[in-house]
Formats: C-alpha cells, sequence, structure tokens
C-alpha cells in the first residue's frame, strides 16, 4: 500500500450500477448497511442505456404500427401515417433519461454513496476507483461483481456499427435500414425483426436453427406470422462472411445442404456472443473461479469463492437477462446482511417484447417429454378468445404442459397480445408448484386476455369452451401417444 | 474430451489425484464433481465440463501429477435436448457455439427442474432458514407437495443431524460449497473460512463422522529416557524426544500391525501398511499440518530426529512439497513443548487407524517397585483409536509395549537389524 494512502470503510462496496448493481446497493441500503455504488459510465447499465429500454421504446412504437390498420378499421381516420425513425430516437432518450433520472432519486434516497470512476479490486479487502487524476481506495466487509457483459464479434464479422450492427448500435440508427438483415437465434434477433418490420424496413432473417429456444409450437406460429408479414426466413443457415460498401451488405450463408447463397441488404444485425467485464478488475489476483467462459462462478447465494465477495448479473454467465441481475442483486445483499435468501432459476422467465409479444416459463413440450413418463399438453388458440376479437389481434396461442401422474403444472408459453403480463400467472403458479386444477379454479376477469390461459389449462383435460372437441381430444391423445 | 488438472489458483504447480467418485463406463451431468485432487493448500473436485460418459480414468489414486495433465477422458454427450439441436446437419459445432447464450439458458434450465420440489416459495424460505434440503423432506400434502409442518417435522426429528446446505450455480461445482455470510447483522470482524482452516475443517469432520473414535490415556514414566538422552548428550548426539517416540512407535507398529493400517468397508478388507509413514501434527500459524517422515521402519533413530526437524522447519516456513505432506500411515502429535495439556480426545487423521498425542512432561512423586516415593519425570499419552477395526484390549496392549519402550529406552536396541 502507497504510504499516506486514505481507505474509506464501507460494509458492502458494489462494482457496476446497471440493474443487478443497483438493486443490490438499494437492497442494502434498505437493510441497513452503508453502501458505495462504483459505475464508470452511467447508472442504470446496458438495460437502461442501451438495452431493455431503446429495445422496448421501438417494440412500442412498432406495436402502435401494427395497430394502424386496426385503428383505420374502427373509425379513426388519422390521414397518411409514416414513421420518423429520428422523433423515436428523441424519445428514447427521453425515456432513457427521466428512467436514469428515477434511479439516481432513488440511490440518493437511500443514501448510498455513487461514485463515477472505474473499479479495481487491491486486495480482498480493498477496490480502487480511478477517476480522471484521482485515485480512491475503499476498504470493504463485502464487495458485489456487478460489472455485465460485452458482446464481441464473432470472429468472421467485423462489427463496424455503420452498417454491420449489433444489439447495441441497432436501436442508436438514425436513419431507417431499407432492408434489413438480422441474423442470430435469440430474443433479440426477434425484437430487432418483428420492430424494422413494422417502421418499412424490409427484413429478411438468418438462423441456425429456427426455433429460437421457444417451444415447438410458438415457434412455428411466430413463423406463421412472419410469413404473413413478408419477413423472409433463412433457416438452417450460418453466416460464413459479410462484406459491406457504402450503402449495402452482402452475407454469404451456408445453408443446411451445404450450398452457399448471398444474401444482399442495406444493414445486417449480428447477435453476439458475451463476455463477463472483468478485465483490469483485479479478480485474477484474488484467485476467484470462474467458469470455463470467463464468468464468475457463483453459488446459489450470489457469493464467489471469497465468501465475502459477491458477483450478480451477466458476469456470472448463464441467461444474459436483467430480470435475473435484479433478483441476483437483492439476494447479494440480503445474503449479506445475514437473511436466508436463494437464487433459483428453474422458473426465470423468457420474453420478446415482438409483435405480437410472446412469452414462456418452465418446460418446453420437449423438455418435459425428455424428462417426464407421461405429460398432458393444452393448447389454445388467441383467435378464441373474445376479446383478442374486440381488439383485433387474434394471432397466438396459449399453451401449457403438465405432468399426466400427477398434474403438476410443468411449463406455460404464449405468444399472443399481453402475453408478456400473463406470464406472470404462469410463473406464480408454477413457483407454487399449482396443479392443473390449482390453475383452473380461480376466475380469470372476463372479457380478457386471461380468459386464454384459462382455456388452455381447461383444454388439458379437453373441458375448453371455446374449442372444438376434435381439437382438444386430438392435443391430448397426442401428448400421450408421442 | 480431456478432463485436466487446471490451474486452481493460489500458485499451484501440482496436485495429488485423492479419490474417484466416478468410474468407467458412468454417465455424468455437466458440474458434477468427478475427482478430488490435493494441492498443498486445498482440496479440489474436479467437476465434469459437460455430460457424458467417462471412458478412460488415466491416473491412479495416490499419484502427483502437475498442472495440464489429462486425469480421465470424458466422452461428451448432451442432454436430450441440445442433442435433438446438434443432431441437425447444418449446426456445426462452431455455430452453437456463437449462440453460447441460449445453449447455456437449456442446460440451466434442465439442470435446474431436477432440483424441483413441490413446496411453495413461503415453504422454501422456511426451509433456507433452518438450513434444510427439501430435497430430504417428504412432503406429506396432497401429489406429494411439502407443507410448512413437514419441514417443522423434519426439523423436529433431525435435530440432532446438522443438514448440510450447500448449493451452486452458475455452473459451479461441488468444490465451490461456499459458506454462508454471518448470520447476524454485520460486524467487522470476518475470519475468511477456506484455504488450510477449511481443508483442516473438512478432514476432521469426515474423520469424526466416519471411524466411531475410542481414546485411551495412560502414562509414561520418562525420567530414563532423559537420562539417556543427557548421555547421549555428552557424546555430542542430540536426539530429541519426539524422534525416541517415533522410534518406538515403528518398534511397536511391527508388533501391532493393526494401527497401521487402513479400512476399505466398500471391499471388507483391512489393509495392513508395510511401511511406516508416520505423519508428525506441527502447529503453524496458518493452522494445523502434518508432514510425513517416509519409512520409519528402516530409519535409524539419528535420521528420524534430523528429518523430523527439517520438516518441522519447512512446515513452520510453509514450504513444504505436496509428497512431504501426503502418504502418513500413521499420525503422532506432540503438544507437550506447547505447554499444556494433560490429556485429550485427538481426531484420527482419516484413513488411517490410530492417532497418539504425548502431553506434557511433568516431574511428579511416584510409587516405585520397592513401595518407596521417588520423584519422576511423567508424561501422558492419549491414543484415538478407530474401534471398527482394532478393540481396547489390542489398544491397551499396544500402548504397553510402546509405554515399555519408551520407559527403558535402551531396549530399543534389542530391535537393532
Ligand atoms: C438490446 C438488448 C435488449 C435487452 N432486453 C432485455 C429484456 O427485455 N429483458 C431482460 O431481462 N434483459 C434484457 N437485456 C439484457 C440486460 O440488458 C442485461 O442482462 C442487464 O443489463 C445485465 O445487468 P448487469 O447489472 O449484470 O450489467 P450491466 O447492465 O451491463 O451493468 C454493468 C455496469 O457496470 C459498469 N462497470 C463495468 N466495469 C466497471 C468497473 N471496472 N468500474 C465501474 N463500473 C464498471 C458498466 O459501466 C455498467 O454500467 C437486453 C440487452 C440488450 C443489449
Amino acid at each position: 500500500m502507497v504510504v499516506g494512502e486514505l481507505a474509506h470503510e464501507r460494509d458492502v462496496v458494489i462494482i457496476g450500477g446497471g440493474p443487478g448493481g443497483y438493486n443490490a446497493a438499494i437492497r442494502a441500503a434498505q437493510l441497513g448497511l452503508s453502501v458505495t455504488l462504483i459505475e464508470k459510465a452511467e447508472l442504470g447499465g446496458v438495460c437502461l442505456n442501451k438495452g431493455c429500454i431503446p429495445s422496448k421504446v421501438f417494440a412500442h412504437a412498432a406495436q402502435k404500427m401494427a395497430e394502424l390498420p386496426h385503428i383505420k378499421e374502427i373509425g379513426i381516420e388519422l390521414g397518411h401515417a409514416s414513421f420518423q425513425l429520428g422523433k423515436l430516437q428523441n424519445y428514447k432518450t427521453k425515456v432513457v433519461t427521466q428512467l436514469r433520472q428515477g434511479v439516481e432519486a432513488l440511490c440518493k434516497a437511500n443514501r448510498i454513496e455513487v461514485i463515477c470512476g472505474k473499479a479495481s479490486f487491491l486486495a480482498e479487502d480493498r477496490i480502487g476507483v480511478e477517476s480522471g487524476e484521482v485515485f480512491d481506495v475503499y476498504r470493504f466487509r463485502h464487495a458485489i461483481i456487478a460489472t455485465g457483459a460485452s458482446y464481441v464479434s464473432p470472429p468472421s464479422i467485423n462489427i463496424d456499427h455503420e452498417r454491420i450492427l449489433n444489439a447495441y448500435s441497432i436501436y442508436g440508427l438514425e436513419t431507417l435500414p431499407s432492408h434489413l438483415l438480422v441474423y442470430g437465434d435469440d430474443y433479440i434477433a426477434i425484437e430487432v425483426a418483428m420492430s424494422f418490420k413494422m417502421f418499412g424496413s424490409q427484413v429478411s432473417v438468418i438462423t441456425n436453427d429456427g426455433t429460437f429456444g421457444l417451444d415447438e409450437a410458438v415457434a412455428k406460429e411466430l413463423q406463421r406470422i412472419w410469413k404473413k408479414r413478408k419477413i423472409k426466413l433463412y433457416q438452417h443457415c450460418k453466416v460464413e462472411s459479410v462484406t459491406s460498401s457504402p450503402d449495402a451488405v452482402a452475407a454469404t450463408l451456408k445453408t443446411a445442404t451445404g450450398e452457399t447463397v448471398t444474401v444482399e441488404g442495406s444493414h445486417i444485425f449480428v447477435a453476439c456472443e458475451a463476455k463477463a467485464n472483468v478485465d483490469g478488475l483485479g479478480i485474477d489476483r484474488l484467485g476467484i473461479q470462474r467458469t470455463e467462459q470467463g464468468f464468475i462462478e457463483i453459488n446459489y447465494q450470489a457469493q464467489t469463492s471469497l465468501p465475502h465477495i459477491f458477483a450478480v448479473g451477466d458476469v456470472t454467465g448463464g441467461p444474459m437477462l436483467a430480470v435475473k441481475a435484479i433478483k441476483q442483486g437483492k439476494v447479494a445483499a440480503e445474503t449479506i446482511a445475514g437473511k436466508q435468501s436463494e437464487i433459483d432459476l428453474t422458473f426465470l422467465p423468457t420474453i420478446v417484447h415482438s409483435i405480437p409479444p410472446i412469452a414462456g416459463v418452465g418446460l418446453t413440450e420437449d423438455e418435459a417429454k425428455a424428462q417426464y413418463e407421461d405429460i398432458r399438453v393444452g393448447s389454445f388458440p388467441v383467435a378464441g378468445n373474445g376479446y383478442a376479437g374486440i381488439i383485433g389481434q387474434k394471432d397466438g396461442l396459449v399453451k401449457i404442459i403438465s405432468d399426466a401422474k400427477n398434474d403438476v403444472i410443468l411449463g406455460v408459453h404464449m405468444i399472443g397480445v399481453g402475453a408478456v403480463e400473463l406470464i406472470s400467472s404462469g410463473i406464480i403458479g408454477l413457483e407454487m408448484a399449482a396443479r392443473e386444477e390449482d390453475m383452473k379454479f380461480p376466475f380469470y376477469p372476463h372479457p380478457s386476455s386471461n380468459e386464454s390461459l384459462l382455456e388452455a389449462v381447461e383444454s388439458l383435460q379437453a373441458e375448453a369452451i371455446h374449442l372444438s372437441p376434435a381439437m382438444q381430444k386430438g392435443s391430448k391423445k397426442k401428448a400421450v401417444s408421442r | 474430451m480431456e478432463v485436466k488438472l487446471h490451474d486452481i489458483g493460489e500458485g499451484m504447480t501440482e496436485a495429488v489425484v485423492l479419490s474417484y467418485f466416478v468410474k468407467k463406463g458412468d454417465y455424468v451431468k455437466a458440474d458434477q464433481p468427478l475427482v478430488e485432487v490435493q494441492t498443498d493448500k486445498m482440496v479440489a473436485e474436479i467437476p465434469a465440463p459437460a455430460a457424458g460418459i467417462i471412458q478412460d480414468i488415466l491416473v491412479p489414486e495416490g499419484e502427483t501429477i502437475s498442472v495440464g495433465t489429462t486425469i480421465l477422458t470424458l466422452e461428451a454427450k448432451s442432454p436430450p435436448l441440445v442433442e435433438t439441436m446438434s443432431n441437425q446437419p447444418n449446426v456445426t459445432a462452431e455455430s452453437v457455439h456463437l449462440f453460447a447464450v441460449k445453449k447455456e439458458e437449456t442446460v440451466c434450465a434442465k439442470r435446474m427442474i431436477e432440483r424441483r420440489v413441490l413446496a411453495s416459495p413461503y415453504t422454501r424460505k422456511i426451509a433456507r432458514e433452518h438450513g434444510v434440503d427439501l430435497e430430504q423432506v417428504v412432503g406429506t400434502g396432497r401429489g406429494g407437495r411439502i407443507t410448512d409442518e413437514d419441514v417443522y417435522r423434519f426439523i423436529e426429528t433431525n435435530n440432532a443431524k446438522q443438514t448440510n446446505h450447500s448449493s451452486v450455480a452458475g455452473g459451479g461445482t461441488e468444490s465451490q460449497s461456499f459458506e454462508k455470510a454471518d448470520d447476524n447483522a454485520p460486524s467487522f470482524s470476518v475470519i475468511p473460512f477456506r484455504g488450510r482452516r477449511k481443508q483442516i475443517a473438512k478432514k476432521m469432520a469426515q474423520s469424526l463422522y466416519t471411524i466411531p473414535h475410542c481414546t485411551h490415556f495412560e502414562e509414561a514414566d520418562v525420567t530414563e529416557l532423559i537420562r539417556f538422552r543427557e548421555e547421549l548428550k555428552q557424546q555430542n548426539f542430540h536426539i530429541s524426544a519426539t524422534a525416541f517416540f517415533i522410534k518406538a512407535l515403528s518398534l511397536a507398529l511391527k508388533q501391532f500391525p493393526i494401527f497401521n493400517a487402513r479400512l476399505d468397508e466398500e471391499r471388507e478388507v483391512i489393509h495392513l501398511k508395510q511401511e511406516h509413514h508416520i505423519g508428525i501434527a506441527v502447529d503453524t500459524e496458518e493452522g494445523l499440518i502434518v508432514p510425513v517422515i517416509k519409512h520409519v521402519e528402516s530409519k535409524s533413530l539419528r535420521e528420524i530426529h534430523e528429518e523430523a526437524k527439517r520438516l518441522t522447519k519447512k512446515a513452520q516456513e510453509n514450504k513444504l512439497t505436496l509428497q512431504e505432506m501426503t502418504g502418513s500411515t500413521f499420525t503422532v502429535s506432540n503438544v507437550g513443548p506447547l505447554g499444556g495439556s494433560i490429556g485429550a480426545t485427538p481426531i484420527i487423521n482419516y484413513p488411517e487407524v490410530a492417532l497418539m498425542a504425548f502431553h506434557k512432561t511433568k516431574k511428579r512423586p511416584v510409587v516405585m517397585e520397592n513401595d518407596e516415593i521417588a520423584v519422576r519425570s511423567m508424561m501422558n499419552i492419549s491414543m484415538s483409536f478407530d474401534h471398527r477395526v482394532a478393540d481396547g484390549a489390542t489398544a491397551v496392549a499396544f500402548t504397553n509395549y510402546f509405554v515399555r519402550l519408551i520407559e527403558n529406552p535402551k531396549l530399543m536396541l534389542m530391535e537393532l537389524i
């Protein structure tokens, strides 16, 4: 230690002010701990500044665009509708700024010391913070690493953020691509494809397997909708290389049959692999264990291999989701405060704000088949829901899977209006270890999208009212015989 | 796929393969512990990098290997879902890798679901707060659901038993069963529980959980030994008392090899060891450590003395090599020089059969053969042994033999080869 170096003492020092970090900070403060939060860029992290929030601003606008024909249909004349991406960017900035100010205010109200600077571990109980010319040292009893992850370009593709874009730069575009190629297998790829399609871009999706990690029936419905919306799908393809000229890009694909195909567009979005933000953090010196992919290893309490140092969020690997980071942040803070908390990702939901939205939790049909002897599958088309008819959003389905042996619900998957909100019923049901009757017994508001879930549960035993007997028996038989 | 000894930190370069948890042909899940290795600082488990079948075990137990050595080979066999994905001809290994996030998601969900217990989050919290592993609890609710009452009943009936609540997420391994943060509100005195301390804890618990310990006490009149050591000193031979104890012990073990053995319960055999590798418990700043003098049965008093001295010094300087710390067949603990203690119930250095502790030597009035009272230097001995392997009578005969040698050090001459 440098002579004269001053060390500030803290109960908890948190590195990174993304959703993992700031949720941990607030919960720790609520539990009476003195908290210092160090952020080198802006509070809110990827989620607020260039991830969840910007992408959902786009999805929201896209949804409105999708509703335009229906708005006309119900008698509202808006004249000529046009879309201006520049204005949406302004709106995005406004929303992001407001939300960030909200986080800042909350940190202040909870007496969290927020420090701007780049942090690194100096020792097992010391963190140094570099901020311009100043270098301060903080001593801590507990530390939480919440530095997130960054997308790295695949080796064969050079992301230039001009015409070849990744998840960070796609939502920063100021002009609308005339033809956007979307290459990826994850929810972000679906959202990008849908949003830009609704804004008026021509969209072609290139994907490895086409299921996007979704339940098969949901993926099939998504593909049907894409076809209807004229989104071209290159399935079972891998992009070998991408070249760009001043006004176009060309992607060379290898198809399932080994053919090489070139697809041209004005821009390409590429889903990338994530890498933990640990460079220069000094954790290897401390011997903090990492996974083979370089993410920090943690246990169910978010503790690293050094029990007084915790890690939360994307830096710990697994699904790169804010919803997970938020929970881990809280669990870390609670554990530090001596509470018995636990992270259990079993029923971590997957959601996609596409048009229409997609949501799922628990086992997919394929997963359930692999793990259980005998399952039941119930499915209900959103078109059969009265409220969907009213609002003119009839695409989609709700699917539910149960264990035929004891009626326990195993998974809930849906695509269709309201799916992202409705999935919470499924999540709570699964967490409560609900059986069919537990989901069937309660009242479901009428008329509402909720009723699609009820009818899906009912269809497990061929009891759905708004579904013809043939369709229900079919699904039941299929589940048993397959 | 080769599973190698990778750098597990703290500057380690080599490790001893302690034991395998799997055998050839076993199916293992990703992250399942495969093998336990010991470095000079800790015991670690090496987890399976992926799900698959154990093809071959390349390093026998007990062997020392350096970082990078392949320990076993594994034929990666993915869980069913991923399998169907990779069966599609177009999905090359590389392309699966590109979307690693998604793949992990799948693996994660699958692994987690196996932990599912039918209990509501509220009930699960009660269990957590009492350190109850819900997988051990039988649910009496409908459909096997675990109720609050089931958990409370479990706590009551298992009050004696401590349930181990270690769990790891995020691709963690068992070796990573990290400790809980302190229970109460924060205080500023936290001692990291890892490294040597943790290893000691693990070994002690293992020994005490496994071995039915029986300790018996004996006293030895070491007056003659002291006198004999003085005589040797005159001749410029400085031989420590510990060296004499170790020599006498080795002679006693020759007569009673059952205490220099290892019980293999699974195969239902007791292995009697030919070699006498005697561990000496040494107290260091970081905690207890046990360097080993190998082949005491063929070493002279002087050799034993020199080696004990050298190893103790290295232990205190934290410079012991792995070889110098492993392989003991019997362990002694000389707490006499530490100044205290007239008796103890030492914990056996598992999987050995016995351990002997030597306590403080003290001048005491002793009634001699001729009924006179004399001032003699007396030392107490505590000997713990594995009651599965030997009985009290054998242990008494063993210590009697040992004490006779200590009380009449010249008798050891009889054993000169
Ligand atoms: C386009 C897009 C859409 C997304 N949509 C969703 C969604 O719908 N739902 C969802 O759940 N998730 C979504 N995500 C994922 C989500 O954004 C991340 O999972 C989440 O931000 C992870 O939070 P975190 O706290 O772990 O890390 P981050 O949000 O990455 O925050 C880490 C913070 O640490 C700071 N930092 C790093 N190193 C240091 C250092 N040495 N010193 C000081 N500060 C440091 C960084 O500046 C950053 O602010 C999306 C992501 C993207 C890119």
